[in-house]
């Protein structure tokens, strides 16, 4: 039984890894991560919330499916203290407005809306009205979602792609290790060399 | 002349200390809180009010056995003199005036409450009451001890010229408002409770003081009371974020019938202002972000709106939310040295099911093969498992159920779990 038919990552792959792909996120901007389910997607939105609360910011995430588990972001090193938790229970128009709103209060280092894996389209100007709020404070603000969906108002949209579980324990897989998932800079508007084509980062996430 | 009069409960008691306040401050307008077993009044022209110091000591008892409080009560020329009298006489112990320092002659040193250094230097000078260092030279005194050496010792003499130091009764924050026509819908009662916000919060920023919790009570038309209370994000006098807050929080929790009579209460604290450190990382002003809170609570539940804080137990996606209020500000660490920057940060993120959607799993020699759920299907390629995860047996609703990893054909990472009521999708890994 294979696990994954992917190879290995070809040469050329960023070696940065997880802080230079953080990094990249820029404040004041609207963000995108776009990926399937089980592609690292959130866990990469997880990464960039408890990096913003661990340099003493305050943290706002918008769980547009109430699927957050404060247990793993726990682990991930997110004070959950630093943490306000919008859940929307499943419906999103309240998420769309709920992120508008934080991120327009100023004060936030970092606000995410995490769509799950609605597939709902935004409402009409959704990205631009984003970016614009966003612009106005010095905050990350990111939206998660299996596919684009603020049009062309994202100065950054990360795509995410798993590569392979890892699985401990052989023959016998004794539990889950971590998952192996790849991310491309599909667009960059601060830094077009982040957006090179075949430039990817190689992010290891472990349970 | 002043007249100090003290108020000694020989067995100190938090519930007696209200009353005692309470009582002196009906008998005098210069009350002192001299700590959980003292209260001092000042007897100054009360004499033609309520008479004589022995009529005044005898209603003082009066009031506080009525109150159920046993008190000694002394009265003398200075605050020292008045507690010897009231600790070491009986119920009712009367130092003529001008008699203060050969009262306070065999007093103990401890009367004066000196620090521990200030005991220890006069003990080893063999001093042990208030008579013998009254009788030290002064000159001498204050070459050794500096000023501190007479101000003891006219203490110890029973001249007293510090005033007592004003207490004033805690300020309650209500307003009421009655409504005889009653109030049927939510905008005209918050508009009534914006005003009464608005009342509080004015008076909130008189006494410098900031507000951490709204509660109000309402007399509805069907007899009942709907009351309810919020609590900003941070402390507040702000009268528009506090109406913005008691509005959504009526919208989450409206009253179920016409509102007759309404109040509201603040409770006060004292907001220490300081300004920012430049290393400090921003925070959102307590205004801004309980408007904002209170605007995001007429979006979505209320009670989905806060900080997770993990329980103390076993059982899969135990958490609760609390409140969510600004953190006492911590300067930012150097950049680089956030613990997600050293790769604590790369953990694998789970989506929990809220609740665990039913799955239909076949099991093929004891391990999954195939599953099928809202949204989910497709072959097992991978699994590890299963994990028995159990607790709290001793309560009603103990936990027990057997966990499994499994991988799908389409790469989608997700955890199972099979009960007694069979399987469900607890999460997505993601």
């Amino acid at each position: 039984m294979a696990t994954s038919t992917e190879s290995l990552p070809p040469p050329g792959w960023d070696r940065e890894g997880l802080d230079g792909l953080l990094n990249a996120f820029p404040e004041g901007r609207l963000s995108e991560i776009v990926g399937p389910r089980s592609s690292g997607g959130g866990s990469l939105l997880l990464a960039l919330l408890a990096r913003a609360a661990s340099r003493g910011g305050l943290v706002a995430l918008v769980d547009g499916a109430d699927a957050f588990d404060p247990e793993t972001a726990a682990r991930a090193g997110l004070d959950l203290r630093a943490l306000l938790w919008v859940r929307c229970g499943g419906r999103l128009p309240p998420a769309w407005s709920a992120a508008d709103l934080l991120a327009r209060c100023p004060g936030f280092a970092a606000v995410a809306l995490d769509l799950g894996t609605a597939e709902g389209a935004a409402p009409p100007s959704f990205g631009v009205r984003l970016q614009r709020a966003a612009a106005e404070n010095p905050a990350v603000v990111v939206v998660r979602a299996p596919r684009h969906v603020t049009g062309s108002a994202a100065a950054l949209v990360v795509s995410v792609r798993r590569v392979r579980a890892h699985w401990i324990g052989a023959p016998r897989r004794i539990r889950l290790g971590g998952l192996l998932s790849e991310a491309r800079v599909l667009r960059s508007r601060f830094d077009p060399r982040l957006a090179t084509p075949g430039r990817a980062w190689l992010l290891e996430w472990r349970t | 002349m002043t007249r100090i009069a003290c108020l000694f409960v020989p067995v100190a008691a938090e519930r007696v200390k209200p009353a005692l306040l309470e009582i002196a401050l009906r008998h005098s307008p210069t009350v002192e809180d001299g700590g959980p077993d003292t209260v001092y009044l000042d007897l100054g022209g009360l004499e033609r009010l309520w008479g004589c110091e022995e009529e005044i000591a005898r209603r003082l008892h009066h009031a506080a056995g009525e109150r159920g409080a046993t008190v000694r009560i002394g009265i003398a020329g200075s605050r020292a003199g008045a507690r010897f009298a009231a600790r070491a006489g009986g119920d009712v112990t009367i130092v003529p005036p001008g008699m203060d320092a050969r009262w306070l002659g065999p007093a103990p040193l401890a009367l004066l409450g000196l620090g521990p250094e200030m005991s220890a230097r006069l003990g080893r000078w063999g001093i042990r009451t208030l008579g013998e260092l009254a009788d030290l030279p002064s000159h001498g005194l204050a070459e050794r001890l500096g000023g501190e050496g007479p101000r003891l010792q006219r203490l110890a003499r029973g001249e007293d010229a510090t005033p007592l130091r004003l207490w004033t009764p805690p300020a309650v924050f209500e307003e009421s408002a009655d409504c005889p026509w009653g109030v049927e819908t939510l905008e005209p009662l918050g508009d009534l409770v914006a005003g009464l916000a608005e009342i509080l919060c004015a008076r909130l920023r008189r006494y410098e003081l900031s507000a951490d919790a709204f509660e109000w009570t309402c007399r509805l038309a069907n007899h009942a009371v709907h009351e309810g209370a919020c609590a900003p994000a941070a402390p507040l006098a702000d009268s528009a974020a506090a109406a913005a807050l008691l509005r959504a929080s009526l919208a989450a929790r409206p009253p179920r019938a016409a509102v007759m009579a309404i109040t509201l209460r603040a409770r006060p604290v004292r907001v220490q202002i300081s300004q920012p450190r430049f290393d400090e990382p921003p925070r959102p002003s307590p205004r801004l972000l309980t408007a904002t809170l209170a605007r995001l609570s007429a979006l979505v539940d209320a009670r989905g709106i806060g900080s997770p804080a993990i329980l103390d137990t076993h059982r899969p996606d135990a958490h609760q939310m609390t409140p969510f209020l600004l953190p006492s500000p911590q300067p930012s660490p150097p950049r680089g040295e956030g613990r997600a920057e050293t790769g604590e940060g790369a953990v694998l993120a789970i989506r929990r099911m809220r609740p665990p959607q039913l799955a239909e799993v076949l099991v093929a020699a004891g391990t999954p093969t195939h599953l099928r759920a809202a949204g989910l299907a497709g072959r097992i390629i991978a699994g590890a498992g299963p994990w028995r995860v159990s607790g709290e047996w001793w309560t009603e609703v103990p936990f027990v159920q057997d966990e499994w990893d499994v991988e799908l054909d389409d790469g989608t990472l997700c955890r199972l779990a099979h009960d007694s009521r069979g399987w469900h999708l607890e999460a997505v890994y993601d």
